[in-house]
């Protein structure tokens, strides 16, 4: 992946900055070259996890939203989606490739109808292997950590499908 | 019809009254409901696995 590229750039709702950081892995944003995390977003990790916010190694940068698209109002209302991941979505309009981060699944059918790249941390985890950020051990460790260490919930039998997936790749 | 009983942050149960004494909803537990049903529509299991499926694809394969 080529980090100076625009899409390299990502925004972040809430849930993956916590579980991330619950899994002590924040670090796999690092690839992205600049990491924006919304005014919500951030006054809402501020809450729940503040430590995610004060990782020497990651750069995050706090960034108000101004008068956000009427369509993300739109989908935000029709959603029900939370301060923060109405205002991730009305950062789309000012970085258009960027990648959306949400562990959300109201907030990802909202960005896919806006056409948005959307991932999230399971995603991230993974890409960690394919980047070389982690081995394969790791990963799956992580998996295996992920109902333990982390407050991202993920129906057990999927989990270990990963899991098999991953021990054993084809 | 299941009885739930459970406690909302003032403010929440502040705004759904209001929404019930302005005549939006007929009563609390009919807008409870609805906002519910709505939650889980967007919520799914199938959804969400779904989703879990298309990350686990980007992150293994992706290209970005």
């Amino acid at each position: 992946m080529d980090v100076t590229d625009d899409r390299a750039l990502v925004i972040t709702d809430a849930g993956p900055l916590i579980h991330l950081d619950e899994l002590d892995c924040l670090d796999l944003l690092a690839t992205f070259r600049r990491i924006l995390v919304p005014e919500a977003v951030w006054r809402e990790v501020e809450c729940h996890r503040p430590q995610a916010l004060l990782r020497a190694d990651i750069k995050l940068e706090r960034i108000g939203v101004d008068n956000p698209d009427p369509r993300v109002d739109t989908l935000a209302r029709t959603f029900v989606l939370h301060t923060g991941e109405r205002e991730a979505l009305g950062l789309i309009e000012q970085f258009p490739d960027a990648l959306f981060l949400t562990d959300d699944s109201a907030a990802r059918l909202a960005a896919m109808a806006l056409s948005v790249r959307v991932h999230g941390s399971i995603g991230m985890i993974l890409r960690s292997l394919r980047l070389g950020q982690r081995s394969r051990k790791e990963v799956v460790q992580l998996l295996r950590d992920l109902p333990l260490r982390s407050t991202l919930f993920i129906k057990p039998s999927l989990l270990a499908e990963i899991i098999s997936e991953i021990e054993s790749p084809l | 019809m299941t009885t739930v009983q459970t406690d909302l942050p003032d403010q929440l149960a502040q705004q759904a009254q209001a929404l019930v004494r302005n005549g939006w909803a007929p009563d609390l537990n009919a807008l409870v409901a609805e906002a519910l049903r709505r939650y889980l529509e967007s919520h799914t299991d199938a959804l969400a696995e779904n989703f879990i499926r298309e990350d686990v694809k980007w992150g293994l394969h992706g290209r970005d």
